[in-house]
C-alpha cells in the first residue's frame, strides 16, 4: 500500500478529478482537502504515526486553492480563529 | 336628479393618493439623508404624513362603504381581489428572504466553517419560546375564525370577545419575540446567520404589528356597529392578513428555527 502511495505522490502532476465535486465551482474541493490535510495530521500525530499519507491532501489543496486563501486560513489557524472543524 | 346607472363606485376626488406619494418620497429621501447626514427630520416628516394619509384614506373608505352604501357586491368583489393580490405580493416579498436564507444555509461557505449553523453561533432552542410563539399564533388563528363566525351569526358580544382575544394573542407574540430579541446570544451583525435571522423574523414581526393594528381597527368598528352579518369585508380582509402572518411564521419556524438550528 505504501509503494503505490509513494508512486502516486511521485507521479503527481495536479489534482485528479474528484467525483465528489463534479461542477465548475471547486471551492469546496479546495476547502475539503485543506481540512482533510490538517485533520489527517492531527489524527495521525495523536496516534504517534507517520503523517506521510497526509501529503496527498497537501498536494491537492496546493494545486487547487488560491494562495491568498491558504495564507488567510494558515493565519487564522495560527491565531485560533479558523472557522472550520479540524 | 342624475344618478349612476351601474353598481360601481366612482370615487370622489381625494388628496390622499398625492399625500401618500409625497410621504413615500419624503421617507425614501429622508432615509438617504439619515444615512449620510445624520438627520432624521425629513424621514420623520414623511412618516407622519404617511400615518395621516393612512388614517384619512381608510376613514374615507369606511365612510363610503359603511355609511354611504357604495360597496355593492361588485365593488366588494373588487376589494377582495385587491386584498388577495396585495397578500400575494407580500408572499413574494417573504419568498425573497427565504431564498436568501436557503442560499446561505444549504451551501455554507468556508468563512462559516462549512457548516450551518455557522461556527460560533449558538442558536435559539426551537422548543422553547419559539414553540410557544407558534402555539400563540395558531391559537390566534382559531380565535379570529371564532370571531368571524360570531359576526356572521350576529353574536355581537362573542365577536367582541374573540376579536379582543385574537389581538391580545398578537400582543403576547410581539412581547415574547421582543424579549427573545433582547436575550438572543447573536445579533444582526453576526455574519449571514444574523442577517438572515433578523431580517426575516424582523419583517415578520412588523407584519404581526400591522396585522394586530388592522384587527384592532376592526374591533373598534365592530363595537360601533359597522359590521353586519352579511357584510363585513374589512374584517375578512384583516382575518386573511392575519392568517397570512401566521403561515409565514410557520415557514419561519420550520426553516430558520428548527431546520436551521
Amino acid at each position: 500500500m505504501s509503494d503505490k502511495f509513494e508512486e502516486k505522490i511521485k507521479n503527481y502532476r495536479t489534482a485528479p478529478f474528484d467525483a465528489r465535486f463534479p461542477n465548475t465551482n471547486q471551492t469546496r474541493n479546495c476547502y475539503q482537502n485543506y481540512l482533510d490535510f490538517h485533520r489527517c495530521n492531527k489524527a495521525l500525530s495523536a496516534k504517534n504515526q507517520d503523517p506521510a499519507p497526509c501529503e496527498w491532501y497537501h498536494r491537492v489543496y496546493k494545486s487547487l486553492c488560491p494562495i491568498s486563501w491558504v495564507q488567510k486560513w494558515d493565519d487564522q489557524l495560527e491565531s485560533g480563529s479558523f472557522a472550520g472543524r479540524i | 336628479m342624475a344618478h349612476q346607472a351601474h353598481a360601481y363606485h366612482m370615487v370622489d376626488p381625494s388628496p390622499w393618493p398625492l399625500t401618500g406619494a409625497v410621504a413615500a418620497l419624503l421617507m425614501t429621501s429622508g432615509l438617504a439623508i439619515w444615512m449620510h447626514f445624520n438627520s432624521v427630520t425629513l424621514m420623520s416628516l414623511g412618516l407622519v404624513l404617511l400615518l395621516l394619509t393612512m388614517y384619512q384614506w381608510w376613514r374615507d373608505i369606511v365612510r363610503e362603504g359603511t355609511f354611504q352604501g357604495h360597496h355593492t357586491p361588485p365593488v366588494q368583489k373588487g376589494l377582495r381581489y385587491g386584498m388577495i393580490l396585495f397578500i400575494t405580493s407580500e408572499v413574494f416579498f417573504f419568498l425573497g428572504f427565504f431564498w436568501a436564507f436557503y442560499h446561505s444555509s444549504l451551501a455554507p461557505t468556508p468563512e462559516l466553517g462549512g457548516c450551518w449553523p455557522p461556527a460560533g453561533i449558538t442558536t435559539l432552542d426551537p422548543f422553547e419560546v419559539p414553540l410557544l410563539n407558534t402555539a400563540v399564533l395558531l391559537a390566534s388563528g382559531v380565535t379570529v375564525t371564532w370571531a368571524h363566525h360570531s359576526i356572521m351569526e350576529g353574536h355581537r358580544k362573542q365577536a367582541i370577545q374573540s376579536l379582543t382575544l385574537t389581538i391580545l394573542l398578537g400582543f403576547y407574540f410581539t412581547i415574547l419575540q421582543a424579549l427573545e430579541y433582547y436575550e438572543a446570544p447573536f445579533t444582526i451583525a453576526d455574519g449571514v446567520y444574523g442577517s438572515t435571522f433578523f431580517v426575516a423574523t424582523g419583517f415578520h414581526g412588523l407584519h404581526v404589528i400591522i396585522g394586530s393594528t388592522f384587527l384592532a381597527v376592526c374591533l373598534l368598528r365592530q363595537v360601533q356597529y359597522h359590521f353586519t352579518s352579511e357584510h363585513h369585508f374589512g374584517f375578512e380582509a384583516a382575518a386573511w392578513y392575519w392568517h397570512f402572518v401566521d403561515v409565514v411564521w410557520l415557514f419561519l419556524y420550520i426553516s430558520i428555527y428548527w431546520w436551521g438550528s
